[in-house]
């Protein structure tokens, strides 16, 4: 693959900002959410949504689309980020997340177009992509691909496994599974909570081609998913090891589980997206909605 | 004629059906209507979990080898990956034992189909009391009332070779998800040839003053012979076959129990929550009558041969009798 410019680095990481960016203001707003998980995919969804992945905002169904699977569906706020900055919705659209009629707290298409499948509880979201991928090739389609990201946490699912084991009996080579292993899980580190290592050997013996890479390095992936795609495909599903900080871009989530599910307040959420604007070398930006009053949860009777 | 229930409930009276006759597996209407909707919609796929010979579609691997998916003894995977075909445009079957279907892979099924309403048809194998001396992690009995609590979902339990022929025929024209279950078993052919399986419709098969029966699933064919043996003590049972759980035809039943003033439910499955949960939750919002539910009591079912079950269980037709007599006593003072 020829290396990408400058120009289209800097877009990449542009888009990685922005992502991170609408993902405060989302989870803000709609005060409810997961931060770390949406942080540490942004490069992931940038390169995907903004130079790999074939897809069409005005024909979000096109049969020759690449199909993306957000098996750790609590992501959803990176995901409907990239979406809206990719042109599939407004991107006003994001401030009805958690809302009756919204965009949903967990993915689901209804409402919102370019998000594939439902989710939420995890290890489901392989076998759906599965499906996808057999059924791809039932319709002797041989062009598009089907992403499918998972979580490190998530892969203490068995159904994850099971997913795994019939992707290399059917050798899909045209599913890519992307594991954005940001070390950290829902209440500790990954290696605390229960172990995955040897992860790539794990994948590896179930009969898939393993890649390992930087996940925030932008010019990394490019050249990965370019390999995944048009390199490596030979009668085995392609497992991409993208190697992430949960939290990334704001020091205070950074590996630190306390912000897998955590909304912050309009105040912690201009200091955020502040110091992402500083951190990404972006001229001073804060929270836009900083002096909306905040939703609060309501509790019938009682003070 | 397509579920016109007033002309199948004639032609049911008519005909007065024939008690007896030949038995017919309900798996071999399955592996039928499968081989039917092979030849007629090239989308329909089958995915199994290495139980392709008990369940009996064995026969649409050996037509149709390249629509059969295998994928081993892994039912959540295997649900997710209907959800994943059907998202691709196919109408995929994912098949398993019911057990496997209600309670292994229901996180799969409810999030990955029910929610997005996906046309993903799922048969539920050996459900209910007849599994072949299996035990209780195979005796299912739960699935009615699991599988009609998820939204999006049409569920029906079939009662004839007719009944789930037709309604199979009925599932892939409906859009959107549907469970139905497939028993273990072989009865008469209970329904008129003219039948045809109809969502929300039951179908009334004997008319009667006294008592209403509300059967579904295997347990219209008890409910048939338990009328029988009503009559001969002078009691008239209304029997009606109700196949669609959800939707429950709410307006047959009503109609019917304000005639006869009290019915016994029957269903080859828990009356925690099941049929018989459905048709009360049905008449207690409009019409509250007393009612029996025939059923397997709050229990599970451990191994031994069908009869014995059924008997250890008051499902059979005789167990149905009593009950009917006791209730339509209780109600109307009625001497045997």
């Amino acid at each position: 693959m020829k290396p990408l410019s400058k120009e289209i680095v800097s877009y990449l990481e542009d888009q990685a900002f922005e992502i991170r960016r609408l993902s405060v203001e989302m989870i803000a707003y709609g005060q409810w959410g997961h931060i770390g998980g949406s942080f540490s995919m942004a490069e992931i969804l940038a390169v995907l949504y903004f130079h790999h992945m074939t897809i069409d905002p005005r024909n979000p169904k096109a049969e020759n689309r690449d199909r993306l699977v957000l098996s750790k569906a609590h992501g959803s706020p990176a995901l409907y980020a990239a979406l809206a900055l990719r042109g599939f919705y407004p991107v006003e659209q994001i401030y009805q997340y958690c809302e009756p009629e919204g965009l949903e707290g967990h993915t689901n298409p209804h409402g919102a177009p370019g998000v594939e499948t439902a989710g939420g509880p995890l290890g489901m979201g392989l076998s759906v992509a599965v499906g996808m991928a057999l059924g791809l090739r039932r319709k002797e389609n041989p062009r598009s691909r089907v992403f499918c990201i998972l979580g490190d946490g998530e892969l203490n699912e068995g159904n994850v496994w099971e997913a795994a084991m019939s992707a290399s009996h059917y050798r899909l080579d045209n599913l890519i599974a992307v594991v954005d292993y940001n070390k950290v899980q829902a209440k500790g580190f990954v290696w605390e909570e229960m172990g995955i290592e040897p992860v790539a050997e794990k994948w590896k013996s179930f009969g898939w081609k393993v890649i390992e890479t930087d996940g925030h390095d932008v010019e990394a992936l490019a050249e990965t998913f370019y390999r995944a795609r048009w390199i490596e495909p030979s009668g085995s599903p392609i497992c991409v090891i993208a190697h992430t900080v949960k939290g990334m871009g704001v020091e205070r989530a950074e590996f630190n589980y306390k912000w897998h599910t955590h909304a912050p307040d309009p105040k912690t959420a201009d200091e955020m997206i502040r110091e992402l604007a500083k951190r990404y070398g972006k001229p001073e930006i804060g929270y836009s909605r900083v002096n909306e009053p905040v939703k609060k949860e309501t509790f019938y009777g009682g003070e | 004629m397509v579920g016109n229930k007033e002309s199948q409930t004639m032609v049911a009276e008519k005909g007065k059906q024939p008690i007896g006759g030949a038995r017919k597996e309900l798996r071999d209407a399955f592996a039928d209507a499968l081989l039917h909707l092979g030849e007629l919609y090239p989308q329909v796929l089958f995915l199994d979990a290495d139980l392709h010979t008990s369940t009996k579609a064995v026969v649409f691997k050996e037509r149709y080898p390249n629509r059969f998916y295998q994928f081993g003894i892994a039912e959540q995977n295997l649900f997710g990956a209907a959800a994943g075909l059907a998202w691709e445009g196919f109408i995929p079957f994912p098949s398993t034992f019911a057990s496997f279907v209600a309670r292994r892979a229901l996180d799969q099924i409810a999030i990955s189909i029910a929610y997005p309403a996906l046309n993903v048809k799922i048969p539920g194998s050996y459900a209910g009391v007849p599994t072949s001396r299996a035990g209780a992690s195979h005796n299912c009995i739960e699935d009615l009332a699991v599988m009609r609590s998820l939204p999006n979902v049409k569920v029906a339990d079939p009662g004839s070779y007719r009944d789930l022929f037709t309604l199979m025929e009925e599932a892939v024209k409906t859009p959107g998800p549907v469970y139905f279950r497939v028993a273990r078993y072989a009865v008469p052919e209970f329904l008129p040839p003219e039948y045809h399986f109809t969502w929300g419709k039951g179908i009334r098969l004997r008319e009667g003053e006294d008592v209403t029966l509300l059967g579904t699933g295997i347990m219209s064919w008890f409910c048939v012979l338990a009328a029988t043996e009503l009559e001969k003590g002078g009691v008239q049972a209304e029997v009606i076959h109700m196949p669609s759980i959800k939707p429950l035809d709410k307006d047959l039943v009503l109609e019917s129990v304000r005639k006869t003033g009290c019915a016994v439910t029957a269903e080859n499955a828990s009356i925690v929550g099941g049929f018989g949960a459905a048709v009360l939750e049905a008449l207690s919002e409009s019409w509250p009558v007393p009612l029996e539910r025939v059923g397997v009591p709050d229990t599970f079912v451990e191994s031994g041969g069908t009869n014995e079950l059924f008997q250890r269980c008051g499902m059979r037709p005789e167990d149905i009798v009593q009950r009917a007599i006791a209730l339509v006593h209780r109600v109307k003072g009625k001497k045997r």
